[in-house]
């Protein structure tokens, strides 16, 4: 490879910033964004990511797009085209390495897939559905024909691409990583667990399609500045619900308030709906805080602007604040993923998360964005579990309890080679998509991934007390990493993130194959002093009486919550007991919970 | 025994047919709680010699059958297929209840039946073309429409009996009725409660039926989705894209995706219509008579949450197993905590090898914890308790009032 010239940092590519329905209305949906660049296989194959495009109906193959080629490169990727595979292939591959950028971004490190890449299959199967599928390690996409009634402005009959909408691509890669930060959030052991996976993945969809200023100035231009209007921004897969003849978007993400929401709504996407709902509300307070003044300018102190066409000069400062805010509590919910316990997740526990994350980066909250997200979470009713109030303070994670030692030495001292690895490019450049796991930390090869293991397990087991554990089970290390990030205040913040988890196997079978689970995570400063503990223990690992009464709470609530889905299991009846003890993996499963829709 | 009220429980197979007979003067009641039984578990005797017994042992002195109530407690083929027989137009009938889902023309009751006829339709139409299992397709066939039944239900039957859709909306839940005296009737469900509601809808499973019947298609009219100069063949993309690895055990896996979903769909559907059960109890003296039909948690979880209908159910003398003795349809809570230690039980069931846990023995075991007067239609798998009559083709008890 050529090494004069600068390699860039990010490859621009074409995509359709909505779906080829609402492309198709107005030419300017048809937006460039811009991806982590590497050199790329025909596929596109890179490190993280390959698309394979088979397909499963007609049992053939789609010749694979090289993005590398002079001619693609030089016109910013493929024109969209529907009538060309190769497009396709070029769109889920940007659209989920957008999503895989805002992760490694807010989460301060490269986000791998555990050495393997995550698969897309573009055109998998007839059916109006998408989903991911943690066996396979891949996202399959469906394509269908439109109904003949109320499918929006497409044509009755038009075969509909599900891997064309930049919602469900975002939405499955979402529900990916999540699975690959939070492996046991399979489970599910209460209520929000699928409903915080559906959740989180809208947020991701819906908030990325903010970043794009093209279509944000369009927005705010045809709203008047109000985006919590009805506007396609908030709404998702706009063509997918109109093609499955439900006359509207799949979802949308302005849905009146009520308190008595989290206790009534069970059905994941509803619930999820609620957590999506209250996150944007969070966004638009925050986004009028952020335009008040520009408002005032523009009006002459009034704040109400004149009827009519915006200043363009206007529109693009509101659309640059816009912006700003959307990237903001994009990277917030993200970033409060190294804050969450490893197990039994709950929207309490998301909250506080996202509470004590955007604390320890920007400890000011200038713009009230956090105090605004409780807001909105109180507002629907979502209050974290065993919290004495709302206040901030209350709602930061617990400080150890007890007397715990720093991480070791021998974890901490690799730190400064770790940062190295993680500079984005340079780790890739040059080299033809190699896989690598690039999970943070300079865990270059298995033996050294043992060592830290070990040590960390060491650790745990010298710690029990004050970290929630039972010593007398085994104690797994779920994962080790440290992350970087730069503060609004421009400070390096370095983080050690280790998680554990313990398991009682012998409750797998009655609770359908989603045993007991306690675990902690464990978040440290760069000298390796602790200070987070996040613990979810069992009632035999808690150490405090505090905490035995929360276990036990957990331990009902998980039985009470398998008894409920026992209750409305259709197939309960008429099923042997051999297969009860899987019971709950099969009523939630991604694939199963997607067809349920549209 | 004068002051006694009989039941009779018709061994039909996997179904329903139960015939209650209140003292009376000059001549006794009698109230006929479903008659059907599923085509994938029949009885020992054809549907309709048991039809015949049926309108035999109504038949009073004068040579007449006569039947006061009769009761559909919601539309399944176990529990109606018996109406579609020609003989019940020589019965004469004084009132036949159903549940509100059943009422002609309102507009709820019409759109939760479109909905589960309409997916029972699509439904069996995907199970043909997938050649789907027997027990599978026997399941759907249980939620067709059984126009001819419920026909009879509607308009049949001699006396021009009265309809009553129940409960009725925004009136008492208890009613009494001339055709009974001395009995008061309490509609514990179907509610017009919304989850009650939302339960009887087959609801979340469209796309996953278009996807099967689709994938079924797709081997006859495929739908090409791209110009076929864009299509490579398998050996071809792996000699130019080795890079690309898709293995045979992958290609495998993704042709697998959503097997089973049409089994998931079918016992939605069975639920939602089950959900529009009847549950029924009836009050005469101190006897207290429960026939939930075959109610789900939804409407058990509504009537337990009423204090008065708690109260009620914990007074139950004799009670009717719900659905077959199944899980789901006969809840812990109501054993465990409500129903008192003197009463009768009967489970109308067969076993169906596909469907095992049907009646459900734990279920069994925990009745006969608390009572041993607990028998089943099929067979005595413990001599029946005192009190109970049976042979080949009833089993029959009494309680006092």
């Amino acid at each position: 490879m050529n090494n004069e010239y600068d390699i860039p940092t990010k490859r621009p590519l074409r995509i359709f910033a909505f779906d080829p329905m609402l492309a198709q209305l107005d030419s300017t949906r048809v937006i460039t964004i811009n991806v982590p660049n590497e050199s790329l296989n025909r596929g596109p194959q890179g490190t993280r990511v390959e698309v394979i495009d088979y397909d499963g109906v007609n049992e053939c193959l789609y010749p694979p797009v090289d993005l590398d080629d002079p001619s693609v490169l030089m016109r910013n990727g493929l024109d969209p085209a529907e009538a060309d595979p190769r497009f396709h292939q070029q769109m889920v591959y940007a659209v989920a390495m957008k999503v895989i950028d805002n992760f490694d971004f807010a989460l301060g490190r490269r986000i791998g897939f555990r050495g393997k890449r995550l698969r897309l299959y573009p055109h998998a199967f007839l059916g109006r559905n998408a989903f991911f599928d943690p066996e396979l390690g891949a996202v399959l996409f469906g394509f269908f024909v439109a109904e003949q009634q109320a499918q929006g402005a497409n044509l009755p009959g038009q075969t509909i691409f599900t891997c064309l909408s930049h919602d469900i691509i975002a939405h499955e890669v979402t529900h990916a990583l999540v699975h690959r930060l939070r492996p046991l959030f399979r489970d599910p052991s209460n209520p929000d667990v699928f409903a915080f996976h559906e959740g989180f993945a809208d947020i991701v969809a819906i908030f990325q399609h903010f970043s794009f200023e093209g279509v944000l100035r369009d927005e705010i231009q045809r709203t008047h500045t109000d985006l919590s209007n009805r506007t396609p921004l908030a709404d998702l897969a706009s063509q997918f619900g109109h093609a499955t003849g439900s006359g509207k978007a799949l979802r949308t993400a302005t849905m009146e308030a009520n308190p008595g929401q989290y206790a009534s709504l069970m059905e994941p996407h509803d619930r999820g709906a609620l957590l999506v709902a209250a996150i944007f509300e969070a966004f638009f307070q925050t986004y009028q805080r952020r335009t008040r003044d520009l408002l005032r300018i523009a009006s002459g102190g009034s704040g109400r602007l004149p009827e009519g066409d915006l200043h363009p000069a206007l529109v693009q400062r509101i659309a640059t604040e816009a912006a700003a805010t959307a990237q903001g509590i994009l990277t917030m919910c993200i970033r409060a993923f190294d804050y969450l316990p490893p197990v039994d997740v709950t929207f309490g526990d998301f909250l506080r998360a996202v509470v004590t994350a955007d604390f320890e980066m920007a400890p000011r909250d200038s713009y009230g964005q956090r105090a605004l997200t409780v807001d909105a979470f109180r507002r629907r009713g979502i209050y974290p579990e065993f919290v004495t109030s709302l206040a901030e303070v209350s709602l930061l994670w617990d400080p150890p309890e007890g007397r715990l030692p720093p991480f070791p030495n021998e974890l901490v001292r690799d730190l400064a080679s770790a940062a190295r690895e993680l500079s984005g490019v340079s780790a890739v450049r040059g080299q033809r998509a190699n896989t690598s796991d690039g999970s943070g930390l300079a865990v270059s090869n298995e033996a050294e991934q043992r060592r830290y293991k070990r040590a960390l397990r060491k650790y745990a087991t010298q710690n029990p007390g004050p970290l929630h554990l039972d010593p007398r089970r085994e104690i797994e290390v779920r994962g080790f990493h440290s992350s970087y990030r730069i503060s609004p205040d421009g400070q390096l913040l370095v983080d050690i993130v280790a998680q554990f988890a313990q398991t009682m196997e012998e409750t797998s079978d009655e609770l359908g194959g989603a045993p007991l689970r306690g675990g902690t995570t464990v978040v440290a400063s760069s000298d390796g002093v602790v200070r987070y503990v996040i613990a979810k223990p069992l009632v035999s690992g808690a150490s405090t009486a505090r905490r035995r009464a929360e276990a036990q709470a957990r331990r009902e609530r998980q039985y009470s919550f398998v008894e409920e889905c026992d209750h409305g299991d259709p197939q309960r009846a008429w099923c042997a007991d051999s297969q009860l003890a899987s019971r709950m993996l099969r009523m939630h499963n991604f694939a199963s919970l997607h067809a349920g829709r549209g | 025994m004068a002051d006694s009220v009989t039941i009779r429980m018709y061994n039909v197979g996997f179904g329903d047919a139960f015939m209650l007979t209140f003292p009376g003067r000059p001549r006794p009641r009698r109230v006929l709680i479903d008659c059907g039984s599923h085509s994938f578990g029949p009885g020992p005797r054809p549907m309709k010699d048991v039809v015949k017994k049926i309108i035999a042992d109504a038949k009073d002195a004068d040579g007449v059958s006569r039947i006061d109530v009769v009761v559909g407690t919601h539309r399944h083929q176990d529990h109606v297929s018996g109406f579609a027989q020609k003989a019940w137009s020589t019965v004469e009938v004084g009132e036949v209840w159903m549940p509100w889902t059943e009422h002609p023309t309102d507009k709820a009751a019409k759109k939760i039946r479109d909905a589960q006829s309409a997916r029972a339709a699509s439904l069996m139409l995907a199970m043909n073309r997938l050649n789907a299992a027997a027990p599978v397709r026997a399941m759907v066939q249980n939620s067709m429409t059984n126009a001819r039944a419920m026909q009879t239900l509607h308009q049949g039957f001699r006396g021009k009996p009265r309809r009553r859709f129940l409960p009725l909306r925004r009136r008492s839940a208890t009613f009494e009725t001339p055709v009974l005296p001395g009995v008061d009737i309490h509609v514990l469900g179907p509610s017009f409660d919304e989850d009650v509601i939302r339960d009887m809808d087959p609801q979340r499973g469209e796309s996953y039926l278009q996807f099967l019947m689709t994938r079924n298609e797709a081997a006859g009219k495929r739908l090409r989705p791209f110009s076929s100069k864009w299509s490579m063949r398998l050996s071809e993309y792996r000699r130019a894209h080795s890079h690309l690895m898709l293995t045979d055990k992958q290609i495998k896996e993704l042709a697998n995706v959503g097997d089973g979903s049409e089994f998931d769909l079918a016992t939605k559907l069975e639920k939602a219509v089950n959900g529009t059960s009847l549950m029924l109890v009836f009050s005469i003296g101190r006897a207290r008579l429960l026939f939930p039909g075959d109610a789900q948690w939804g409407t058990w979880k509504a009537a337990l949450a009423v204090p008065e209908w708690r109260e009620l159910l914990s007074s139950t003398v004799f009670y009717k197993i719900g659905h077959h003795g199944s899980h789901n349809a006969t809840p812990r809570t109501f054993v465990e905590k409500y129903l008192s230690k003197k009463f009768s039980a009967m489970v109308s069931t067969r076993k169906v090898s596909k469907w095992p846990d049907i009646p459900r023995l734990p279920l069994l075991k925990a009745l006969r914890g608390r009572s041993n007067r607990v028998v089943r239609s099929d067979r005595k798998d413990r001599p029946d308790p005192a009190g109970f009559t049976r042979d080949a083709e009833v089993v029959e008890t009494s309680v006092p009032i």
